[in-house]
This record gives structure tokens, C-alpha cells and sequence, in this order.
């Protein structure tokens, strides 16, 4: 909702010049990032998992980082890429909130109404030149209705009944499609914490810039949660069998 | 005396009187009526045109009920030229905001932001203010079905059932007697809902009612109203401008409670 904004006449109030922003910058690469993030549709709502570790190039950095966060009290947003950029994207989100307290109309931003500001904001940036290098998953209950949809660093949205960003894409997203698709209204919550759970592990093994602590999140009528760390069992024994590139 | 403190509405009279915005209101009070009746099922709008010429093209003539949006429809009483306006302005605030946030614009916040418009010209610019009243009928998913009634200075309110322009209180005190109404308070946080026991047909009847009483003509026909109303079909809202046919229809059922023109 805009701060209460409305035409004055034009004796009164010129229109907004342009300001200065001072040197014109362009973001050319992400540096402090996460990486994959997946979600699904399941017969409760949605349910979204990412790790908790942001990277700085090969260094695991931030061995605690929350990719995970909720606006208000229907929307979950996951968050891969640069992490700065997403702090930007918390404080203004924040602001809209805020706004939206402020009106005090009973009327409370959906999920639809997030992703359309999110989407908007994102593709602006790239239209500047200037992109929020990330890779947003924003899930939740409209009405009831769930809604699962992905923003990206050029603005291109879509929306699926399963979503992964990054790595996730190659590596989660044939599990998830496999076992999701299709069932979204039967799947239980057991069963939805199992497939997150095994596209995540698949991901810790696969990617090398992956952590094995993660943070699990979910949307259902009753609001959105998401979960203390946890760390998936792994078993290396299988890399004592492998030959060639050293002993 | 009063007429030094007239020509700049950014000036009170020593009574503490806007007297540009009463004299708007003034104005308004000659205007065609327009008559808004709230139901559980939808809201009904009325209107009486006062231009009225054989050589009129009805059918694309529209003076006095304007679709706002998928969701709002409104009827306006007074200037004709400054309702345009403002409803070309309330149009495009209604699809900025459905640009912005891909949902229906809430039918209060578009009834707030016209009115902080119109307030603004009370105050600042020293430009007159618009001589318009409005009766915005809408509906949002948080509060259902809405009446919302507007005037030069600013204010609005939301009504069961209202009346702007011509014969208005003469209209409102016949409105108060016959409306149907339960409060009923439903639980929970941030829900006023307020139980109407009127329906769509008694919503119809009262407007039909009312209408024989307030206009001025021997025998309603649909060359001197405009009708519309706004219902939930599948769950969205679901705008009807009545066509002159249409409206003979409506005339012809609730005939019953229409004062004939004999007993006038």
C-alpha cells in the first residue's frame, strides 16, 4: 500500500524530479552468496528448505546464515545469490509491512501481492542495469489457495507446484517433479519432510558449495514456521573405494 | 459580509465555515439523486437523470453510474465534468494498484484516496473544490459488500443505504424506516461485519420504492434512470449496468410498491 499519496494541484506541487543518486554503480558479480534453495506444494500448504551457510567465493562463510524468512503471516520467502542484496530486499519489504500496519484497514498483503512487488522491484533493477543478484522462492496461502512461484536477478517469474534455485535445479528438481507432481493435495507432511530431505542430502553430497546444516520451513493455514538447524546423516565410506586422481 | 471569506477556500469565515464546500454541497443538492441500498447478496444503485432528450443516445450515454474497476461501481451527483475527473482519476489509481500488487484494489482505500484528493482541494492551491458526491458500491475479500458515501469536503462513510442529490433527506428518512437490518457481531479480529436481512429482491423493492417517492416525474421509466448492481458470481464480484430494457423490467416487477401517479 502506498503512504497515503494523492494529486495536489499543480499550484502547489510540482512533479517529482529525478534525484541524484550520486556515481551511477552496476552490480557485476555477488559476493557473500547461498546457494540452493528448494520448495513444494504439499496437501498442507508449502514447504521449503535451504542450507544454512552463505559463501564468500570457496570459503564457507556463514556456517548460520537464515535464507529462510516470512512476510507477515501467509508468505515464506526463500532467498539464493548474493546476501547483501537480499538484506536490501528484508529492509524494503520491512517498509512495506510497516505501510501496511500503518494503514490499519484490516486488510492484509497476500501472497499474490508479495510476489507481484518482488517481481516488479527485480525486474526494474535488471531494466537499470543494476540487478539484485538473487534467486527468490515465495510460497504461501491465498485465501486458502497455495501458491509457490520463483523471481530471479532478471525478473523472470513463473510459477510451479515444485521450484529449486541454482543447483537445485539440476540436482533436486528431477526428484522433486518425479515424486511431487501431480499429488500435491496428498502428499502428507511426513512424506514432504522425506523428499526435502533427500534432495538436500543429494545436494550436501553433489554440491561443493553446500553445508549439511539446513533449515526447514512451512506454510499451512495455521501460519508460517520455520525450523531450528538440523543436520542430515551422510555416509562417506563410499570414497575409500574410489580410485585414479591420487591414491 | 460572508462574501469576502468566499473566493479562497483556504480561508475560514470567522463562524469557522468552509463556505466553498458548503456551497458545493449546495450545488449538489440539485443534482439528479442517486440512491445506494446494501444486501447481504449485493448492492443496488439507482440514479434519476436530469438531462433527458429523445435525441439522447441512451444506450452510450452515461451521466451518472461509472464502473471504478472490476470491483467498485459508483454513482455521482453534481458537476458533471469535474465527476469525470475524478473518476478518470479513481480509474487509474484502482489500476496502479492492480499493477503494483496483482490484486483487486480494497474498495476503502480507493474511496480514501479519492477523498484525500478532494480534501486537498479545500485546502491548498486556492482552486475551488469539486462539486461532486459520490456512492461507491464495492466489494473486497476482507469486508465483503460496501457502501461507501462521499462529499466535496472529503468525508466519506460507509451506509446500509444512502442517498446524495436532490430530495436526499427526504429519501434517507424513508430509507431508515423501511431497511431491514440485524447487527449481528461476528468473532474474530478486524472483521466488521454487520448482518443485513435484506436481500437482493428487498434491496430492488426499497430502491424502486424510494424512487417513486423522490423523483419528481408523474411515472418512473427508464429514460430517467440509470440502475446498476453488484453481486458475486462464482465467488468474484460481478458488475450489472442495466440496460433500458432491462431497467423497464425491474420497474414493471416491483410495481407494486411504485406510487402511482394518480395518488400523488
Amino acid at each position: 500500500m502506498d503512504p497515503i499519496e494523492f494529486r495536489l494541484p499543480h499550484t502547489i506541487q510540482r512533479p517529482k524530479a529525478t534525484p541524484n543518486h550520486g556515481p551511477r554503480t552496476h552490480t557485476t558479480r555477488p559476493i557473500v552468496t547461498g546457494t540452493s534453495v528448494i520448495a513444494f506444494k504439499y496437501k498442507d500448504g508449502i514447504m521449503m528448505a535451504a542450507d544454512c551457510l552463505a559463501s564468500y567465493g570457496s570459503l564457507a562463510r556463514f556456517r548460520n546464515e537464515k535464507r529462510l524468512m516470512s512476510v507477515g503471516e501467509t508468505t515464506l520467502l526463500g532467498v539464493s545469490g548474493d546476501m547483501s542484496d537480499f538484506q536490501h530486499m528484508q529492509h524494503t519489504l520491512e517498509s512495506l509491512l510497516t505501510q501496511e500496519y500503518d494503514m490499519d484497514d484490516g486488510q492484509k498483503l497476500g501472497t499474490k501481492s508479495v510476489y507481484k512487488c518482488i517481481s516488479n522491484i527485480m525486474y526494474n533493477r535488471r531494466t537499470k542495469g543494476d540487478p539484485l543478484w538473487n534467486a527468490y522462492v515465495i510460497g504461501g496461502l491465498d485465501n486458502g489457495q497455495k501458491m509457490l512461484g520463483f523471481v530471479d536477478l532478471y525478473g523472470t517469474t513463473y510459477q510451479s507446484a515444485t521450484i529449486a534455485t541454482g543447483f537445485g535445479g539440476h540436482l533436486a528438481q528431477p526428484i522433486l517433479r518425479r515424486r511431487v507432481e501431480g499429488r500435491e493435495d496428498e502428499l502428507s507432511e511426513e512424506e514432504a519432510v522425506q523428499i526435502l530431505d533427500e534432495c538436500m542430502r543429494v545436494l550436501f553430497y553433489r554440491d561443493a558449495r553446500s553445508l549439511n546444516k539446513l533449515r526447514r520451513a512451512k506454510v499451512t493455514a495455521q501460519g508460517v514456521e520455520i525450523s531450528e538447524p538440523y543436520m542430515l546423516e551422510t555416509n562417506w565410506s563410499f570414497a575409500e573405494s574410489i580410485t585414479g586422481y591420487g591414491s | 459580509m460572508a462574501r469576502r471569506y468566499d473566493s479562497r477556500t483556504t480561508i475560514f469565515s470567522p463562524e469557522g465555515r468552509l463556505y466553498q464546500v458548503e456551497y458545493a454541497m449546495e450545488a449538489i443538492s440539485h443534482a439528479g439523486t442517486v440512491i445506494g441500498v446494501l444486501s447481504k447478496d449485493g448492492i443496488v444503485l439507482a440514479a434519476e437523470r436530469q438531462a433527458t432528450s429523445n435525441l439522447l443516445e441512451q444506450s452510450l450515454d452515461n451521466e451518472k453510474i461509472y464502473e471504478m474497476n472490476d470491483n467498485v461501481v459508483a454513482g455521482v451527483a453534481g458537476h458533471a465534468a469535474d465527476a469525470n475527473t475524478l473518476i478518470n482519476q479513481s480509474r487509474a489509481i484502482a489500476q496502479r494498484y492492480l499493477l503494483k500488487y496483482d490484486s483487486p484494489m480494497p474498495v476503502e482505500q480507493l474511496v480514501r484516496r479519492l477523498c484525500d484528493m478532494k480534501q486537498g482541494y479545500t485546502q491548498y492551491g486556492g482552486l475551488r473544490p469539486f462539486g461532486v458526491s459520490f456512492l461507491c458500491a464495492g466489494w473486497d475479500s476482507t469486508f465483503g459488500f460496501q457502501l461507501y458515501q462521499s462529499d466535496p469536503a472529503g468525508n466519506y462513510s460507509s451506509w446500509k443505504a444512502a442517498c446524495i442529490g436532490e430530495n436526499y433527506s427526504n429519501a434517507q428518512s424513508i430509507l431508515k424506516q423501511e431497511y431491514k437490518d440485524e447487527e449481528k457481531e461476528e468473532a474474530g479480529p478486524n472483521v466488521r461485519t454487520v448482518g443485513s436481512q435484506m436481500t437482493m429482491d428487498d434491496a430492488l423493492k426499497l430502491t424502486c420504492q424510494v424512487l417513486s417517492k423522490t423523483i419528481d416525474t408523474a411515472k418512473l421509466s427508464s429514460k430517467k434512470l440509470e440502475f446498476a448492481t453488484i453481486t458475486l458470481k462464482a465467488g468474484k464480484p460481478f458488475i450489472h449496468v442495466y440496460t433500458s430494457t432491462e431497467i423497464d423490467e425491474v420497474l414493471k416487477k416491483y410495481e407494486s410498491v411504485i406510487k402511482p401517479a394518480d395518488s400523488q
